[in-house]
């Protein structure tokens, strides 16, 4: 074919993209690799360690349709920033509702062990889990507008034995223990199991209460009151004693650097991808769920018997 | 009346006209953007805080030599990417695809395009010092040049150029 021919032409441009993409996929695989790996090295003083969505404890439940992070890769970029002898603090910059009580508990239980000085950021929400997480600080700082607070324990759900009776479904229960099935959709909730269920939300709360009082030096009485599961504005909260100053990342550094006596150089500590996950990524997070299969994610949400109890 | 047996159509080539360089430019870079670096702004987006601001992504940069030095290796990737779509575009057709839309030609001041001509001429793409200050150089030149040529083009010995045609009229 000649290469003056209009059809020629354009396939060879084509040709060209895909050949140069294909190579720029190879190359940033490489790249990659050494990318987090040597994150230490990258130099850095305070590592700044984003909790972005809603809190969950494992990969595996992460959802489809919101912003997801996980206990898991939390704790562990908390304890590798702990152990880099290079990292003075850590910043936890905190943009979530909560999520899971489980979850949000061990990520601010983490943030206790550390010997670093640690600041939670609170940007457009630090709400229920996540608020917890940020109490777990040495320092809070929010901007006036954020949402924060919101102490309390959630586990509505939908309840739709009315649905399956219209359309003569029956739910035959099966059940070896008398309360194994509690929180199944398919069945109307007792009485008796209501009162357990609001039993185990009560200790919740209660605990939650008393972990954001002691995180916080605060008398538990005082953050009971609040402790309606209403948010309060960071201005708002700032008078109530759930977070130290209002202000912006501006603020949060320059309360690290007085306290540590540094100038400091964020380094951004995030979980490690492989070249796949990185890869994945480029095709944009819709592609990456597909082949994760929508299927089996959706799936996940309608597990039978599977209320979640979220902070 | 006698009728000459002439060519009906002449044409000729002539320096292309600087706004559709222009154009074609921005085209490929677009293109280039789009579709062949656009993986390496997850890389950019995994070493740079997604909260820092353009400022404070270019402070961080600085200041942090470690960083600078692996921003570089991955700037040194994406710029041989960027000459190889040129080089590989114009090398067979004396055409990217911004020239192809504006019908404009890279053209030889000798026989055939060669490679030694092709890296020079897109030596402007190497992100490091001298070669930076083509980015300013290299425009100048075209502006001031009866040939509407680049600094690296007269060095490469290439112009780009366009057909122009007119009906014979006998």
């Amino acid at each position: 074919m000649n290469a003056n021919q209009p059809n020629f032409r354009w396939g060879y441009a084509i040709f060209v993209l895909l050949l140069l993409s294909f190579l720029a996929l190879i190359s940033v695989g490489v790249l990659s690799l050494f990318v987090g790996v040597d994150v230490e090295s990258l130099g850095g003083n305070v590592a700044l360690i984003p909790v972005h969505g809603v809190i969950l404890g494992t990969e595996d439940s992460e959802s489809f349709f919101e912003t997801t992070t996980t206990s898991t890769d939390i704790v562990e970029l908390i304890e590798k920033a702990d152990k880099n002898p290079g990292i003075k603090a850590i910043i936890l910059e905190i943009d979530s509702p909560g999520g899971s009580a489980v979850a949000s508990e061990e990520i601010a239980n983490a943030v206790k062990k550390t010997n670093k000085t640690t600041v939670a950021w609170i940007r457009e929400s630090g709400a229920s889990g996540a608020y917890w997480v940020a109490s777990a600080a040495d320092y809070i700082v929010a901007s006036k507008v954020s949402i924060t607070g919101s102490i309390g324990v959630i586990a509505s759900y939908l309840e739709f034995p009315g649905l399956l009776e219209r359309y003569n479904v029956t739910y035959q229960r099966l059940v070896a223990g008398k309360y194994k099935d509690i929180g199944s959709p398919f069945k109307e909730m007792t009485n008796e199991e209501k009162a357990l269920f609001q039993q185990s939300l009560d200790a919740i709360r209660d605990y939650f209460v008393s972990e954001v009082a002691k995180n916080r030096n605060l008398n538990k009485k005082d953050i009971d009151k609040i402790a309606n599961g209403l948010f309060y504005l960071g201005v708002q909260a700032k008078e109530l004693g759930l977070v130290d100053e209002l202000g912006s990342k501006d603020e949060t550094i320059a309360y690290i650097e007085k306290k540590e006596g540094i100038k400091a150089e964020l380094v951004e500590y995030k979980k490690e991808k492989g070249l796949l996950e990185l890869l994945g990524e480029v095709f944009s997070k819709q592609s990456f769920f597909v082949g994760k299969g929508i299927g089996s994610s959706l799936l996940d949400r309608q597990a039978v018997s599977s209320v979640s109890i979220t902070t | 009346m006698k009728h000459l047996n002439l060519p009906k159509e002449k044409t000729f080539t002539g320096p292309a006209s600087i706004w559709k360089r222009i154009f074609a430019f921005f085209v490929d870079i677009a293109i280039i953007n789009l579709i062949i670096l656009f993986p390496f702004r997850n890389l950019f987006k995994d070493i740079i805080p997604k909260s820092y601001s353009f400022s404070e992504a270019y402070r961080f940069m600085s200041t942090s030599t470690n960083y600078a030095g692996f921003i570089t290796s991955i700037t040194f990737v994406m710029s041989v990417l960027v000459i190889l779509y040129f080089y590989m575009m114009e090398k067979r057709m004396g055409q990217t695809i911004g020239k192809m839309l504006m019908r404009i030609f890279v053209v030889s001041d000798s026989k055939e395009l060669k490679a030694w001509q092709m890296l020079v001429r897109n030596l402007v793409f190497i992100p490091i010092f001298p070669f930076v200050l083509l980015w300013v150089i290299d425009p100048i030149f075209m502006f001031f040049t009866k040939t509407n040529q680049r600094l690296s083009e007269i060095l490469s010995r290439t112009r780009v150029v366009e057909r122009f045609s007119f009906e014979q009229q006998i």
